[in-house]
């Protein structure tokens, strides 16, 4: 970048740190202000005017534990969220090489139907499902919120990952196959080592939609099933507005997603445009 | 969710690269039982919610259904509430998504020519984009809870609004669309960034040998070449765009006086408040078609830039 630098003038670059500055004031302020308030004490939250100045305090984070079941909750996105994830990717793996390795008529149809389902308005797909799940008695329980994931997971994985093995010159798999491997050997020990980056960023965005879904928890859900994001919307009506306890449960939810989301950054756009864009 | 011919018809499972072996190869194997998971999970929803609007469905004492036969349908072209929701829809949809495109090129640009810290300065914007939408509406209410709110209280010190933001027909909109650009405009620098990083550098360098200025060059060298990128941005986008309500549902719930209420809020009401789902139902297949429009589009410009094999 630096090499190709020669008409950057300093002063253009001031001007692009400042406007970069706003940006940067737009997009932090508000993250900022909810961790700074969910350390906030109770009187200074109740302030008219805003408090930049305060004792730190834990009393929100221990008080969700202590009597808000916050602990329960966690579990529950835990759960819902990590099974859905490596149902998907695993499945995922095995479609998406399939897809990639196989020619057959009628196959863009299939990979329309596959991203079609990925897209379906959340709305739409809530409805048949709710009646479909007190049929078979999902409302309210983990398993039903998996498979709920699973709508959008799995076909955005078997996409994702179709895109990956694509990319990947079947030449090393046929070698391999030369050397005395297995068709299965071939997939198994060549080709999956090598879409390693595609696995991890799938599941890190399977992972980050599930963990982040509320539509579906909040008309699957119940007292046996709430995740996180039900809980701090449930916290707004409850108790009146508990700005500190909903502060603090904003940052428990946001800040794992962006932890590991970041730590893939340099994949991400691969993984976000559904493989239409390939990353630096 | 569309329906679709699975495989070819008769003989033409002409699969390559298959090591014999029973007839069925490997990637069939691998292939075909996941898809029928997907079926299971796809099409049996869809078929349910085409079966679900051609009826009265009730859930008191048990689930029932009443064929009614096109009375939803019908009900739904005449419905001006509907109607109106499907409009402001529209409306909510330019405004996030059209907001986002411009201010998401826009800050791409500007980072894309920073020499120092542009790693950080991506980092930190992405930041909102990893967040959980009900999350996003949760901490705009607080932030312009007209006691507590620091938004708030700046516009009021500033003597820029002094009411309700979120419960002000005029202001409402504008808040959670806003909110909603907050999230998402990270997604399209992102991607757009990705686009410009695949400028190729040496006729940039040759243009500005040439004495073509920045302008210039983004007219004629830099815009061409991130055009598809940028449909891809604004089509991912846009599938997700009528995906999510979460924002909308946390913070003004459709309100104040049905200012904010777009087609799927106006959905889940009509199944979970006055649960008149298959009138729902009907609704949703109308959202449905136009998330697979959208979709035909994103899979055509896919398989342009030879990404769909």
């Amino acid at each position: 970048m630096t090499t190709s630098s020669s008409g950057r003038s300093s002063g253009t670059q001031v001007i692009l740190y400042a406007i970069l500055f706003l940006v940067l004031l737009w997009t932090l302020v508000p993250i900022l202000w909810m961790v700074l308030s969910s350390f906030k004490p109770g009187v200074a939250q109740l302030s008219s005017t805003p408090v930049f100045v305060f004792k730190p305090t834990m009393q929100h984070y221990v008080s969700l534990f202590t009597g808000g079941n916050l602990g329960a909750y966690f579990l529950n996105s835990v759960l819902a969220a990590g099974f859905s994830t490596v149902i998907a990717v695993s499945l995922g793996c095995l479609a998406g090489y399939g897809l990639a390795r196989s020619h057959f008529r009628g196959k863009r149809h299939v990979a329309f139907w596959i991203i079609s389902t990925r897209m379906a308005p959340i709305a739409a797909i809530v409805l048949p499902l709710f009646i479909l799940f007190r049929y078979v008695d999902l409302l309210d329980s983990i398993p039903g919120l998996i498979v709920a994931y699973l709508t959008f997971n799995l076909p955005f994985a078997i996409w994702i990952m179709n895109a990956f093995f694509t990319d990947l010159p079947p030449s090393l798999e046929e070698a391999a196959m030369v050397d005395g491997a297995t068709r299965f050997q071939a997939f198994y020990r060549v080709a999956l080592p090598l879409v390693t980056p595609g696995i991890v960023t799938t599941a890190i965005l399977c992972l980050v939609f599930s963990w982040n879904d509320y539509a579906f928890a909040a008309t699957f859900a119940g007292p046996n099933s709430q995740t996180l994001p039900i809980a701090a919307a449930q916290l707004n009506t409850q108790t009146g507005l508990n700005w500190g306890q909903l502060s603090a449960i904003g940052t428990i939810v946001v800040l794992p997603m962006i932890i590991v989301g970041l730590a893939v950054r340099r994949y991400l756009v691969r993984g976000l445009t559904l493989g239409a864009v390939t990353g630096e | 969710m569309a329906v679709t011919q699975t495989e070819g018809r008769g003989s033409s499972g002409d699969t390559k690269g298959s090591a014999g072996g029973g007839g069925i190869s490997l990637e069939m194997r691998m292939l075909v039982p996941v898809l029928l998971l997907l079926a299971v999970l796809s099409l049996f929803p869809f078929f349910y919610i085409i079966w679900m609007s051609l009826n009265i469905v009730s859930l008191i004492n048990g689930i029932s259904f009443d064929f009614a036969g096109l009375t939803n349908w019908t009900r739904m072209f005449t419905d001006e509430i509907v109607g109106a929701a499907w409009a402001r829809a529209a409306l909510y949809f330019v405004a996030t998504v059209g907001l986002e495109m411009i201010l998401g090129i826009a800050i791409a640009l500007l980072v894309h020519e920073l020499v120092w810290g542009k790693n950080l300065v991506l980092s930190l914007i992405l930041l909102p984009m990893f967040m959980a939408p009900v999350i996003v509406g949760l901490l705009g209410r607080f932030l312009t809870d007209s006691s507590y709110g620091l938004y708030a209280y700046v516009l009021r010190e500033l003597g820029i609004f002094e009411r309700d933001i979120l419960g002000t027909a005029s202001s409402a909109l504008p808040a959670v669309i806003l909110m909603d650009v907050w999230e998402w405009t990270p997604l399209i620098v992102l991607i757009v960034l990705a686009g410009l990083a695949s400028v190729n550098q040496y006729v940039i360098e040759a243009a500005k040998v040439d004495g073509a200025n920045y302008l210039e060059r983004l007219r004629y060298i830099v815009a061409p070449s991130i055009a598809g990128v940028v449909i891809v941005a604004l089509l991912v986008r846009s599938m997700d765009a009528i995906r999510y309500f979460d924002i909308i549902t946390v913070t003004t719930n459709g309100g104040p006086g049905n200012t904010t209420k777009i087609i799927p809020i106006r959905l889940y009401e009509t199944a979970f408040r006055f649960f008149d789902l298959g009138y729902a139902a009907a609704i949703g297949l109308g959202m449905l078609v136009f998330s697979i429009l959208v979709a035909n589009v994103f899979v055509r410009i896919l398989e342009s830039r030879g990404l769909a094999r």
